[in-house]
């Protein structure tokens, strides 16, 4: 079930004539992960903050075309910079996790299972005690993320989640990100961390100076317009070096399926 | 005293500042800064407190007499220590909780208390401005003019970035759902004490006394 639909979206920010999104349509079903990937300014940003909502209702601009969500849950975003993030009200990690939740007015009984819940899955048990000043960008980056899924949402939106992480602590949000996709969470995400995504990611879609260029399976991350355009993942772009022809293998299993294949 | 309910402690730090400038001067005033003096003291912000008012006096002598600036000045310096005092003591947490529980809205709770708030942070980001701006060569130090444009190398970065911050904060306020109207359910609501609410009143009557004497 469509839970996102843009349709024909152009957006521009105040004071601009140069659109930051272009006639772009996208759809994202429960259940689902799609990524967003281009080169920086391509609209990835833009398009998260126009789906939670908050472009141009907060940022301002002007929006032409349709959003619709279908209303399941709330919509929550993650954005790339955890420090600015932090609601600047809570003693604890505990209290700022539960900040988005009692905002929705929720009973205290149920604020603490879903609070409890969202820590055990980001796997901060031992932060809730710390103030969330002193957490270094990594463990914020998990906190925040904690902040929106106890808010149980229906959309979730990641703006580059694995920026502040360990690569261990990476792996683990794309395991997670899989795990609330399986639960029928709609999952929108922008990353650079292009070799995760043939693991993660159920279609990509290409953006290049606001427009949609491609969307597909995983497997358009091997094309050879974005391995061009250095958007492949690490194996697309060794088989590219070595002159192999394309379409390029996309993950390591692949490459190794085609090698014994030539 | 930072155990005080929130509400509490901002009543003390407005009837301090309220009674300074009613009394009649100069006894009034430095009764009252004496008190502020010493919240500020019990909270480790009196030397904060001190050089936040002693640019006023030095402002007021250039203006006024010795007795004006002694009576004004005792009723600034109650002012700077009441609300340093209050910034110190009171965590804003506690005072968004106290809002909360009393039914103000989560979103009229949190601009008052990021009032409260702004004073630490923006001068923990000076801090770390004025660090970066060292390692690039800038010295704070030597004549007006140098110190001056050391100050604009401090102010330009600080404001701007305080300005940027507050476009993403206000995003991740509206994602976690702070948005006018929430009625937001207090997690840990701080204990409102009978004694402590006649201490409220008192002071309101206080203040209320004092005004109505001096009209007399």
């Amino acid at each position: 079930m469509t839970r996102l639909a843009l349709e024909r979206v152009t957006f521009r920010y105040p004071a601009t004539e140069a659109p930051a999104l272009l006639d772009v349509s996208l759809e994202v079903t429960g259940g689902e992960v799609v990524a967003l990937v281009g080169s920086i300014g391509a609209g990835a940003s833009t398009l998260l903050l126009v789906a939670a909502d908050l472009a141009p209702r907060v940022v301002g601009g002007r929006l032409e075309g349709r959003v619709a969500f279908d209303g399941e849950g709330v919509r929550g975003i993650v954005l790339p910079t955890p420090w600015t993030q932090l609601s600047g009200m809570a003693f604890t990690v505990w209290d700022e996790v539960a900040f988005g939740p009692a905002n929705l007015g929720l009973a205290r009984d149920e604020i603490t299972r879903r609070v409890d819940r969202a820590i055990a899955r980001l796997g901060i048990e031992g932060l809730v005690s710390r103030e969330p000043t002193t957490l270094s960008g990594g463990e914020l980056q998990r906190v925040i993320i904690a902040g929106i899924l106890a808010m149980q949402p229906g959309l979730l939106l990641l703006d580059e989640p694995t920026a502040e992480l360990d690569p261990i602590g990476a792996r683990s949000l794309w395991e997670l990100v899989r795990a609330l996709a399986r639960e029928g969470t709609a999952i929108l995400v922008a990353t650079s961390d292009l070799d995760a995504l043939p693991a993660v990611a159920d279609r990509v879609a290409w953006l290049d100076r606001g427009r949609l260029q491609a969307i597909g399976s995983a497997d358009l991350l091997g094309s050879e317009a974005l391995v061009a355009a250095s958007l492949g993942p690490t194996v697309a772009n060794v088989w590219h070096g070595a002159r192999l022809p394309s379409p390029y293998p996309v993950s390591v299993a692949q490459a190794l399926q085609r090698w014994e294949q030539r | 005293m930072t155990r005080l309910h929130p509400f509490t402690l901002l009543a003390i730090a407005a009837a301090l500042p309220a009674l300074a400038w009613i009394l009649p001067a100069p006894a009034g005033g430095l009764a009252m800064a004496v008190v502020a003096l010493a919240l500020a003291l019990t909270t480790g912000v009196f030397r904060t407190a001190v050089f936040t008012a002693a640019p006023f006096w030095l402002f007021l002598l250039l203006l006024h007499d010795v007795p004006t600036t002694v009576a004004i000045g005792l009723r600034i310096t109650t002012m700077v220590s009441s609300f340093v005092w209050v910034v110190a003591a009171l965590p804003p947490p506690r005072l968004v909780e106290a809002m909360v529980a009393a039914g103000w809205s989560a979103s009229a709770a949190y601009v008052f208390a990021a009032t409260l708030s702004a004073v630490p942070v923006l001068r923990a980001r000076a801090g770390r401005i004025a660090d970066a701006q060292r390692c690039r060569g800038l010295s704070p130090r030597g004549g007006p003019v140098q110190r001056l444009r050391a100050l604009r190398a401090l102010a330009t970065p600080l404001i701007l970035s305080a300005l940027h911050e507050v476009d993403e904060r206000a995003l991740a306020l509206e994602t976690r759902r702070l948005v006018p109207g929430t009625r937001r359910t207090p997690l840990a609501p701080p204990s409102d004490h009978a004694v402590e609410r006649v201490t409220r009143w008192a002071l309101a009557a206080a203040c209320a006394a004092a005004l109505a004497w001096r009209l007399r």
